[in-house]
């Protein structure tokens, strides 16, 4: 009993943890969704991109970890500058429909740079961070949980609550809420609208980055990535679209129920039910609370 | 600058078209005295809001333009200014059907008119108590989300927002749709007292003519895109025409200034 217990515990706490990487890729959804109201479907693409050239920087170049980082970073930033002034300035009387077309040639783009920059072989990411069971856990509390797991969930945390008080308490955070309720009457009011959406899509991009990393280091540096970043659709339907919180319990919610069904139930439908059971999920939410746990009602007065 | 003085704000004979031919305004001329209230009368689709983001620039984001004439602003063209340096100019547009942050709280709507200023947060807080001054009822419900507050309140929300950026100038359209007798009163008293306390220059959209004309020095009429009688406010509120037209004051079946126009060059015929 104890031991299906402790067993139950394991599938749990790796799903949650787990759970964490889905909600790295969802923030970066989220930013965008907030300032201009369009899915970007080029998200996949700026994590492939992203931890692409971070690897290409250190094992091509042989420039150090650390060093390495930050010029991906300020590479995301560039990115997000080409975004806003070739992208998303020439349509900025367009609909969102419009834009949301845009996300997806964008991410064409990125994918194609990518690999004709930095070639098309897989790459291994070693982040000094084994993904095998912490030794510690497992002698003490009999739970076998991968340090990466448990790295994600850590940096997934502080990017929460670093975006959640820059959103709250600065003055940029509030210009970008104010965009995100009503870009017109912002920019009535002198918000310059070309200086939060650069900053948004240059957080998106290291946000990106750093989820990249986190999948890279487990699965690979390589062009899958950018499908799996689809898992982060629902993540969001149930996170809600515009809410970091959201992103973040929608991650681990996603996680959890995932690993859970998959061992308990998975073998009745012969397996490999994690791919699909997210979207089922979804699916519910969708039907019944379409707006996600988290995101924000459409508030009418009547 | 030689043409700068009297007039905060000139524009001279503009001609404003959508997506190149849809043409919204044909003859529109109109000056703001600096300090002083001045009205823009006209019905629903007279062609109010466009003068008012043609003024503001905001007409390049709904694919408006400026095809002929001149606007000045502080005796400089406004031709190649963005919305946020017409802000940075003074010039602040309170748009039509108030536009709150609905999940912003009503202090951080205010505070965000602030944006383009560089300010900080001791002055942020000073300039906020004497913005609370005006609206005083904004204060009790700072906490308040402004999505729930009512119509009233956000009508201030957005007048309040717009005196954080500290404007010379402030254009306002229709601050007074769908709101109670009552209110309009309290959101004309509170106009009318940012204009002589903090020397703000006002260029108001307005159907409601005669509460308008009531508190403001000089009035506009347009139709149809073309301004069809000015004069000041007292002038305008004892005129025959316009106590027919605007103020329900009704002889006849005439409904607007052409047929005004046209019965007269009849009547002249037949004399």
């Amino acid at each position: 009993m104890v031991e299906e217990l402790l067993f139950f515990m394991e599938v749990l706490v790796g799903g949650l943890l787990a759970g964490t990487m889905y909600s790295l890729v969802a923030l970066g959804f989220v930013l965008i969704f907030k300032a201009s109201a369009t899915f970007n479907f080029s998200q996949g693409a700026m994590v492939f991109f992203s931890v692409l050239a971070f690897c290409g920087f250190m094992q091509d170049f042989n420039i150090p970890f650390v060093l390495a980082f930050i010029l991906a970073a300020l590479l995301m930033v560039v990115v997000g500058l080409c975004t806003e002034r070739l992208v998303l300035r020439p349509l900025m009387n367009a609909s969102e429909d419009t834009v949301l077309m845009a996300t997806i040639g964008l991410g064409y783009v990125l994918e194609g740079l990518a690999q004709a920059a930095w070639g098309v072989e897989v790459r291994r990411l070693d982040l000094g961070i084994g993904d095998f069971p912490v030794p510690w856990i497992a002698d003490n509390l009999k739970l076998f949980i991968s340090a990466l797991d448990i790295f994600a969930g850590l940096v997934a945390a502080l990017m929460i609550i670093g975006l959640s008080l820059l959103f709250k308490f600065t003055k940029i955070g509030l210009g970008l809420r104010a965009v995100a309720d009503d870009a017109g009457a912002a920019s009535s009011i002198g918000i310059p609208l070309k200086h939060i959406m650069l900053l948004v899509w240059s957080a998106a991009g290291v946000v990106a980055l750093v989820a990249g990393c986190m999948w890279g280091a487990r699965a690979g540096v390589q062009f899958a990535l950018v499908d799996l970043a689809l898992k982060a659709l629902p993540v969001l339907i149930i996170g809600g679209f515009s809410s970091i919180p959201g992103a973040i319990i929608g991650g681990l919610i996603i996680g959890a129920t995932e690993k859970v069904l998959e061992v308990y139930i998975g073998p009745f439908f012969g397996g490999a039910i994690e791919g699909w059971a997210p979207y089922v999920l979804a699916i519910f939410f969708l039907l019944y609370r379409p707006e996600g746990l988290f995101g924000e009602k459409i508030i009418r007065r009547v | 600058m030689s043409n700068s003085p009297t007039n905060i704000l000139d524009i001279k004979n503009i001609e404003v078209r959508y997506d190149n031919v849809i043409l919204a305004l044909h003859d529109v001329s109109l000056k703001v005295p600096k300090g002083k209230v001045v009205a823009l009368l006209g019905a629903n689709g007279a062609g109010k809001s466009t003068t008012l983001k043609a003024v503001s620039t905001m007409l390049a984001s709904e694919r408006g333009k400026v095809t002929k004439g001149s606007i000045d602003y502080d005796g400089n063209s406004v031709e190649k200014q963005t919305p946020s340096q017409m802000v940075n100019l003074g010039m602040v547009q309170v748009l039509e059907g108030r536009r709150c942050f609905g999940h912003l709280t009503v202090e951080e709507n205010i505070i965000s008119g602030a944006y383009s200023r560089k300010l900080s947060k001791g002055d942020i807080n000073q300039e906020l108590e004497k913005i609370y001054t005006y609206f005083i009822r904004l204060k009790e419900r700072r906490k308040s989300q402004a999505a729930f507050t009512s119509g009233g309140e956000q009508q201030m929300i957005a007048v309040a927002r717009a005196m954080m950026a500290k404007p010379k100038m402030l254009l306002l359209d229709e601050p007074t749709m769908g709101l109670a007798p009552q209110l309009v009163a309290e959101i004309f008293n509170i106009v009318k007292e940012l204009n002589q306390k903090e020397g703000v220059s006002i260029l108001l959209a307005e159907q409601n003519t005669n509460v308008a004309l009531k508190n403001s020095d000089y009035g506009y009429i347009i139709e149809t895109g073309k301004v069809m009688l000015d004069g000041t406010a007292e002038s305008l509120l004892s005129n025959e025409q316009v106590k027919e037209l605007y103020l329900g004051i009704s002889k006849k079946g005439r409904k607007n200034f052409r047929d005004v126009l046209k019965e007269e060059s009849l009547n002249k015929k037949s004399n």
